[in-house]
């Protein structure tokens, strides 16, 4: 038996290339696998079987990589504007401008609602608009535009069309500063609200619980702590100014800055957390001044004068 | 629930299945508070009599984010009016009234605003509806009329009813105007209508054949009001506008002017083409192939440019503007607007006629226009990189083909078995 296979198969690949005898066994190894025992299949049908389960379609051929033709395949070309505006200056924003005049020439007669009662947005500012279309924009124009743009959000929410929708989207900033909205302090479970001030380089933190009058600040009593009467009562002026002064207790951290910057920091901290246990107070507290953080800081040095602003005394030669 | 007392248009009441005390406000039908036993005992002991005063400790003790919300007199009573000074008290219930009757305005609005996508269907289903019935409205003048619908061609009475005839006070004419002029009436020179409509004819293939061998068309029109008329004149020929300022040397200087110009390549059949990139950052800008100006008067640079590159133009010509400024003249009024429109959407349409024909000719593989110089040069190069790329890789197939021959050795019957055991 072995001598008469070894005689077959030695006479069938007698005078075969090297090169063409390696080439044929390996694809006929190559079909061979493929056709692999199947072994999911033998476990549920209880007996060994040949699938071909490896031998998978061709990939589909994409016309559209067939279509494309190659350059030298071209037989017409010419090349022509990307955009009709092209011999004006500022050809992308003409486009811009003209497709939207074109919006509202077809969505005008939507209904509109009040502009005080739109969602307000931040619209980009002219130098950033221009920036990002890379064109000389003359102000007048953006503003030309900007006022169609607002027009078109003037637009009632429910009918907008989704067309006007992404158009509008343009002209937002990335970072629309409306939507933030301050967390609201809340009261813990022993009855405290921590409010959070700040004034030139202090800051304080002031937690306020229902009680009797009683002040500590940094561990000293508001007498021990600021010197001066003035700081004293702008420290607590937020209960002073409400007539809250006996009803609650203070116990505050302040750091950074000197006396008049502490006393102010707690004052604002004092009136966010009194507006945590009482939110109807807040118009009363904005007329006592305790509402607004103060942004004004020290005014740098500048050269050639002593101080922000004191000038060297002139001498005569 | 037990009703406990009335205070202030609210009510406190108590649910007996849990012991919750609540506040009510009746009149809004919201229930403001909702309180644990608990605190309400301690609140109880200090204040035992007098149901007002839990009411407003409740308020105060745990009533405050609910009372910061909306509209009711609990807020105001609750917190501020209780250790307020009596001045003090007199204007904030003032100024809350103020805020109450602000409230109820900003309310009102707000349910008239969540009624009016309903409102406005409910119009336009009527106006659908209705807009069909009554008596024939009779036909009247539509400023922007022939922008929406251009005419394909204009008569003599239309191009009367443009007063596309009038032209400038006699004294201001260009005596090279005067084959145009057919009289002089009121002080200001007539247009001979006939002259104005053989040469828009003539205009009009002009465009429309340029259109139709692939050329770049350029309306022009700079001044006030002529915006509208040359970016639709543009859309329908295909063809670019211009409504601002002529950038002098956009022609003459072109390399340097239209440096940031995006340029497409497309096929005969308007379709952008791949492979081109090189290309495109190696050219020169483009210039027009024609130029039709609806202002020559304002022009004169623009003009002259075209000129100088032999580019022809196309230019409306009224009495007072020099005929020899452009290749092609149309003498008419360019002071109006609807004269203009008119003249421009004709050509327009020329344009757009142009372009239907040069697609539909595509279609059936005619094609009129030879490929830019630039571009044919391209493709040149590439055919000719592609042609060497073919030569050598069939040199490389042959030295293959060579090395395979001469390194085929037979197999010994050994070997094969050997192989085959292996």
């Amino acid at each position: 038996m072995a001598s008469t296979t070894r005689h077959g198969l030695t006479s069938a690949l007698r005078g075969v290339p090297k090169t063409l005898y390696t080439r044929q066994t390996q694809s006929l190894q190559q079909q061979f696998q493929s056709l692999r025992l199947s072994e999911s299949a033998a476990v549920t049908n209880g007996c060994r079987c040949l699938t071909t389960e490896a031998i998978k379609a061709a990939p589909e051929v994409d016309l559209e990589a067939l279509k494309t033709r190659k350059v030298h395949e071209v037989r017409h070309a010419r090349a022509i504007p990307a955009s009709p505006g092209y011999f004006s200056r500022v050809a992308k924003f003409n486009d811009t401008y003209i497709a939207l005049e074109k919006l509202l020439a077809q969505y005008g007669n939507l209904p509109t609602i009040p502009a005080t009662e739109v969602e307000r947005v931040q619209w980009r500012t002219y130098s950033d608009f221009a920036t990002g279309v890379g064109e000389k924009i003359r102000l007048i124009d953006y503003k030309r535009c900007l006022a169609i743009v607002k027009r078109l959000n003037q637009i009632h929410p429910k009918l907008k069309p989704a067309v006007v929708k992404t158009a509008l989207e343009s002209f937002k900033r990335e970072i629309q500063a409306y939507k933030n909205v301050p967390k609201p302090i809340p009261i813990d479970k022993f009855g405290r609200a921590l409010g959070v001030g700040k004034r030139k380089s202090s800051s304080a933190r002031a937690f306020l619980v229902e009680g009797n009058g009683e002040v500590l600040v940094n561990g000293k009593t508001l007498a021990e702590y600021f010197g001066r009467v003035h700081d004293r009562e702008s420290a607590i002026w937020a209960l002073h100014a409400t007539g809250r002064a006996d009803k609650y207790n203070v116990w505050a951290r302040v750091d950074g800055g000197g006396t008049t910057g502490q006393a102010e920091a707690l004052t604002l901290a004092i009136s966010k957390a009194l507006m945590a246990h009482e939110p109807a107070l807040k118009p009363a507290l904005r007329r006592a001044g305790c509402v607004t953080r103060d942004p004004r800081r020290v005014e740098r040095k500048k050269h050639g004068h002593l101080k922000a602003r004191k000038s060297p005394t002139w001498v005569k030669r | 629930m037990v009703r406990a007392s009335r205070w202030c248009g609210c009510w406190i009441s108590k649910n007996k299945s849990t012991g919750h005390l609540q506040l009510d406000d009746r009149r809004f039908g919201e229930k403001l508070i909702r309180l644990d036993p608990e605190p309400f005992q301690l609140v109880h002991d200090s204040y035992t009599s007098i149901p007002a005063m839990i009411v407003r400790n409740f308020g105060l003790r745990h009533g405050r984010q609910v009372l910061a919300a909306p509209s009711s007199c609990l807020v105001r009573a609750a917190s501020t009016q209780a250790t307020v000074a009596v001045a003090e008290e007199h204007r904030a219930v003032s100024a809350s009234d103020a805020a109450a009757l602000e409230r109820i305005k900003a309310r009102k609005l707000k349910l008239e605003i969540q009624k009016m996508p309903k409102a406005f269907m409910k119009k336009q289903a009527y106006h659908k509806e209705t807009h069909k019935w009554g008596s024939q409205i009779e036909r009247r003048y539509v400023p922007d009329e022939i922008l929406r619908n251009p005419p394909h061609d204009a008569s003599l009475e239309d191009l009367m009813a443009a007063q596309v005839h009038m032209g400038h006070y006699t004294s201001r004419w260009n005596p090279a105007n005067s084959r145009y002029i057919y009289g002089e009436r009121s002080g200001i020179h007539i247009i001979a209508l006939e002259t104005t409509a053989a040469h828009l004819r003539r205009a009009a293939r002009v465009v429309e054949e340029v259109s139709y061998h692939g050329g770049l068309v350029l309306f022009v029109g700079t001044r006030k009001g002529q915006k509208p008329i040359v970016v639709r004149a543009s859309e329908l020929a295909g063809a670019c506008y211009l409504f601002s300022k002529w950038l002098p040397g956009m022609i003459s200087n072109k390399d340097t002017a239209l440096a940031n110009g995006d340029v497409v390549v497309v096929d005969e059949l308007d379709r952008p083409l791949e492979g081109f990139e090189e290309h495109l950052q190696d050219r020169r800008p483009l210039s027009p192939d024609l130029v039709v100006c609806l202002n020559p008067l304002e022009n004169y640079v623009l003009l002259q440019e075209c000129a100088k590159a032999n580019i022809p133009t196309i230019g409306v010509i009224d009495t007072d503007a020099d005929p020899s400024w452009v290749t092609y003249q149309i003498p008419g009024n360019d002071d109006s607007i609807r004269s203009i429109s008119l003249l421009a959407m004709v050509l327009a349409r020329a344009g757009e006629r142009g372009q239907e024909r040069r697609l539909a000719d595509a279609r059936e593989g005619v094609v009129k226009w030879e490929n830019p110089r630039e571009v044919q040069q391209f493709i040149l190069r590439a055919k000719s990189a592609e042609r060497r790329k073919e030569k050598e890789a069939l040199e490389k197939a042959a030295e293959e083909l060579e090395k395979e021959r001469k390194t085929s050795e037979r197999l010994t019957d050994e070997e094969i078995l050997e192989k085959l055991l292996a």
